[in-house]
């Protein structure tokens, strides 16, 4: 484990002082063009997006269906190309790293992906350290200690010898964090991943993940449709559509009842809780 | 004279297909009742399948479809009558220049029923019975031979040769076939029988069975297959041929030279270099014409044993009508000439009788 | 939780490689002639000794010259398919990908019927007469690999389902082109190629020949599993992999190839051996589970294993006569495909 990053003080530092000054994720002015076919007309495009984040700082993306969250999460990942503009992860632009060093740098948890041979809990964790070794190898001591770990730090330890598709959703998705958690990154990128999961397991993933980003000093990015959830977890929410960010900043700031019901066609009601948090209410028509 | 084939209509065009048939059935029936004045002079045989068939006398045009037939044909000295063959039909050249009713497995039945042949050829190992039975459903009739052997081929031959009306053609083709291998037999007489591996195929090793006009032809030739297999054409272990180690390997040679080629080929291989045969180059080569139960099959035998018994051929000169012979070093895979006008000139072998096809 | 050591990975190669030992002997003593299993020791011994000349026995030449080198060919034509199929499997993450499938097979039969064919037409000194099919095996299975990957190619990456229809579509064009060969070309003996098709190894080669099967087995085999840990991931999704830091553009592109030369060289001296690639990484993988550090070389002794067994069977079932080898493992494999799959969770 290199110190740098594993640092962690054991207890949560106060609001205040746990967000520190340093830029640790710089997006600056990322567009992005998809077409299926290059003489034609993009059919999906991302306007010029900005915004920063700092260690241990959770950044939230939100937006209806096809607003470009899910594109700015690839784009942050290093798996698509931006048009224009450049990403920087502690100084360096991520697209000019390698896969490996990429994969040093930045874990993504994804929507359950299906296996096709079935694995135990472990092994899919482990997998988690292949790019901090070469490519053949055998897995080290500290490997399968970090391993453990990452499973003890997500509540998963018990699971370690099950199979993978044994495992209940809620279960899984915690698995699936703990192989991101053994990537020992400094950016973690979540693609919707309260999806399908009942609201104990939703909960239960979130406290994970933030007390995680305390500890490990993690930037954390995530991709989400839970407008609640958002606003009691996220230190910064990004607000887009149809390919544009709208705003990006504190949930106080963002959750406002004109803006919102405007992005997500909704009739809603906003109120400020005590904690400074913003809850959302979805009004039916009736 | 060139005949130009009609455009053939493909099967699947049903429409085209019921008009052919409509054109066909009265055109045939047209022929058929040509002469008015005599009564219909049919004559009904029952054909080698045991078929009974109703042949129109005499027969003026024939339709070969096999090139076995073709060649018997030629030696009955009937080529004029024959207004077609198939595109296996290449001996002797001249048979190349008859109209083409297609390949012996799918004849094009608009193109022989174009002909307005009296009789139609068929051989049981080269056709395909569903042919037979739509030459009956068209009205034409249709002769099939089967021979297995041989005798059977001599007997084949005379039968064919009384149906198509010319019994004194066919009896004197079949005396001197027999005379032929009768005078073969006596020379052999006293010599023991080669030992040989027929090659129908190297690598993987394909060689002939105890029931196929190759097994026959190589007794007459004085030489037995060490492959003792009840298929036809069995793969044959290499293993197993070492160790019963043939005094020779034969070939049945599609074109001039390919045997030494082969053997050459061979003869760098280590499975291969463990026969004798193999190392001191010992082969003969056979004539394709093995694989046509026709009468030039006579002639494979001869050369073939020539080859393999060169001593019986040099201590007692013929002295039947054969023409100047050369005497031919053992190994030496020449085409020989051997008697009667069936040269063996260089040509394509192209068909595959009964299924089998040997060419190596 | 036990992950994979050195050791455990020796252990596993260990037993295999005794089976396979095993199996050779039984090969050894079994065949059209009868060896003792006392000769079959000091023959071996003398070879293995250099005194090959002191066998002066037909039989003790039937053992090198024959039944040896057809069992090294079929050692190396099974591990061959085996790890082509496991990488195309990985590759494509579909249990059902191999070198049949994909028509890398069907290539490497028609180059070898034009061979077959043209050969007769040229004139060509033995030593290259005698490479010629298995050289035009190679080029036929080399561009149909071509072929066969640009078809796989949309918004230039590779898509596993389309590469799958792409192969399949592909062989069966190429089978359809060589079976109108067959009906049409006159010069052949449609026998032996059909022989050849259901996959023989009764050829025999110089001696140079297995050097360089051996060679070409060794580098591709060598190169795949360098990419053992990649394809691992790779199992998990083309997306996951890249996320976790494999270079996911390099290793199918570097995997494909070393594949499709495996299928190649093994194709061009044996025909098409069907089964072997799909069923012997299915079963490795039941008993060894899915980590491509062990499946790889359990694929290629476990290939060796069956092939060797197969071959045995189509020298002894007929003997004198012998079947294709071929046919055994379809008859055998089919069957038990059937069963693998059937047992499978859905």
């Amino acid at each position: 484990m290199s110190p740098g990053r594993s640092t962690a003080s054991p207890r949560t530092p106060p609001e205040s002082a746990r967000l520190s000054t340093e830029i640790r994720l710089a997006v600056e002015q990322v567009s992005y063009a998809y077409s299926a076919n290059p003489t034609q007309a993009p059919l999906f495009t991302l306007e010029a997006t900005s915004f920063q984040a700092r260690p241990g700082e959770i950044v939230a993306i939100l937006g209806p269906n096809a607003s470009g969250k899910s594109t700015l999460l690839q784009l942050i990942a290093g798996v698509l190309q931006p048009l224009s503009g450049r990403i920087l992860l502690n100084g360096f632009v991520i697209h000019s790293l390698s896969p490996r060093n990429r994969a040093q740098r930045i874990a993504m948890v994804q929507q359950e992906s299906r296996l096709l041979f079935p694995a135990r809990v472990w092994e899919f964790v482990l997998q988690g350290r292949h790019a901090h070794g070469r490519s053949l190898r055998f897995e080290s001591s500290d490997d399968i200690l970090i391993t453990q770990n990452a499973l003890a730090q997500v509540g998963a330890a018990a699971l370690s010898d099950r199979l993978m598709d044994q495992i209940s959703g809620g279960e899984k998705q915690r698995v699936i964090l703990a192989r991101a958690i053994a990537q020992q990154p400094l950016l973690l990128l979540l693609d919707e991943p309260t999806l399908h999961l009942d609201i104990a397991a939703q909960v239960g993933l979130l406290d994970a993940l933030r007390r995680l980003s305390a500890q490990n000093r993690y930037t954390v990015v995530v991709v989400t449709h839970e407008l609640n959830l958002a606003a009691e977890y996220a230190d910064q929410i990004l607000l887009m559509q149809s390919g544009r960010c709208l705003r990006v900043g504190p949930p106080a700031l963002i959750y406002q009842r004109e803006l919102l019901e405007q992005v997500f066609q909704v009739p809603l009601k906003v109120e400020m809780r005590g904690h400074g948090r913003p809850r959302v209410t979805i009004l039916s028509d009736s | 004279m060139k005949t130009t084939l009609p455009p053939r209509l493909r099967p699947a065009a049903l429409a085209a297909f019921v008009a052919f048939l409509c054109a066909a059935a009265p055109s045939h029936a047209q022929s058929a009742t040509h002469p008015p004045t005599e009564p219909p002079p049919f004559r009904e045989v029952v054909d080698e399948t045991g078929r009974t068939v109703r042949i129109p006398q005499p027969v003026r045009r024939i339709v070969s479809l096999a090139p076995s037939l073709t060649e018997t044909i030629y030696a009955l000295g009937l080529q004029d009558r024959l207004v077609g063959d198939t595109d296996d039909c290449d001996y002797p050249p001249d048979a190349q220049k008859k109209t083409k009713v297609g390949g012996g497995i799918n004849p094009s039945l608009e193109v022989i029923a174009s002909l307005h042949p009296d009789l139609v050829l068929a051989t049981k190992s080269f056709n395909r019975p569903e042919t037979t039975h739509a030459l009956d459903q068209l009205g034409i009739a249709s002769y099939a031979t089967d021979p297995h052997s041989v005798a059977d081929i001599i007997a084949s031959t005379k039968t064919l040769a009384d149906v198509l009306g010319v019994p004194e053609a066919g009896a004197s083709v079949a005396e001197e076939m027999q005379h032929r291998l009768a005078d073969l037999q006596q020379r052999l007489e006293d010599l023991p029988p080669k030992r040989v591996l027929f090659v129908v195929w190297t690598q993987p090793l394909i060689s002939t069975g105890q029931h196929t006009f190759l097994a026959d032809a190589l007794h007459y030739a004085g030489a037995i297959s060490i492959v003792d297999s009840s298929r036809d054409w069995p793969q044959v272990n290499l293993e197993e041929v070492a160790r019963l180690q043939p005094d020779l390997l034969v070939f049945a040679e599609s074109q001039p030279g390919s045997t030494s080629r082969e053997m050459e080929k061979l003869a760098i291989l280590p499975a291969w270099k463990i026969l004798h045969a193999v190392r001191d180059r010992r082969y003969a080569a056979i004539s394709d014409a093995v694989n046509r139960p026709a009468p030039r099959i006579v002639s494979a035998i001869e050369e073939l044993a020539r080859q393999l018994h060169p001593a019986a051929f040099a201590e007692k000169p013929s002295d039947s009508k054969k023409e100047s012979e050369k005497e031919n070093p053992p190994s030496r895979p020449v085409a020989l000439r051997a008697s009667s006008p069936n040269l063996f000139p260089p040509h394509r072998y192209s068909s595959s009788m009964g299924g089998c096809a040997c060419s190596r | 939780m036990q992950p994979l050591t050195f050791r455990k990975l020796l252990f596993h190669c260990l037993l295999l490689l005794i089976i396979l030992f095993l199996v050779v002997v039984v090969a050894l003593k079994f065949g059209a002639v009868p060896v003792s299993l006392y000769a079959l020791g000091r023959d071996l011994l003398r070879v293995v000794l250099g005194q090959s000349s002191q066998m002066s026995s037909d039989y003790g030449l039937i053992i090198q010259n024959i039944r040896l080198p057809r069992i090294i060919l079929g050692i190396l034509v099974g591990a061959s398919l085996s790890v082509a199929g496991t990488s195309f499997q990985a590759l494509l993450r579909n249990p059902l990908a191999d070198p049949y499938v994909l028509g890398v097979s069907s290539g490497a039969a028609l180059g070898a019927i034009f061979a077959l064919i043209a050969e007769p037409h040229l004139t060509l000194p033995p030593v290259f007469a005698a490479l010629l099919t298995p050289l035009c095996a190679f080029l036929g299975a080399a561009a149909t690999i071509t072929a066969v990957y640009f078809l796989g190619r949309r918004e230039g990456q590779i898509d596993s389902t389309t590469l799958l229809l792409g192969g399949v579509i592909t062989a069966s064009f190429l089978s359809a082109i060589i079976t109108f060969l067959m009906s049409t070309v006159n010069s052949g003996n449609t026998r032996g190629m059909v022989f050849w098709l259901m996959g023989n190894l009764s050829t025999s080669f110089q001696k140079s020949t297995y050097w360089f099967l051996a060679a070409g087995f060794v580098a591709a085999t060598g190169v795949i599993y360098a990419s053992a840990n990649d394809l691992n991931l790779l199992l998990s999704g083309e997306k996951e992999a890249m996320h976790l830091g494999v270079d996911v553009r390099r290793v199918r592109f570097v995997v494909y190839i070393a594949a499709s030369l495996l299928t190649g060289l093994a194709v061009s001296v044996s025909g098409a051996v069907g089964y072997v690639g799909l069923i012997v990484p299915h079963v490795m993988r039941l008993i060894y589970g899915s980590d491509h550090r062990t499946l790889i070389p359990a694929a290629a002794l476990g290939g060796a294993i069956a092939v060797v067994i197969a071959d045995t069977l189509a020298r002894i079932v007929v003997a004198p006569s012998e079947l294709a080898v071929g046919a055994v493992t379809a008859v055998a494999g089919a069957p038990l495909f059937i069963y693998l799959l059937r047992r499978r969770p859905a």
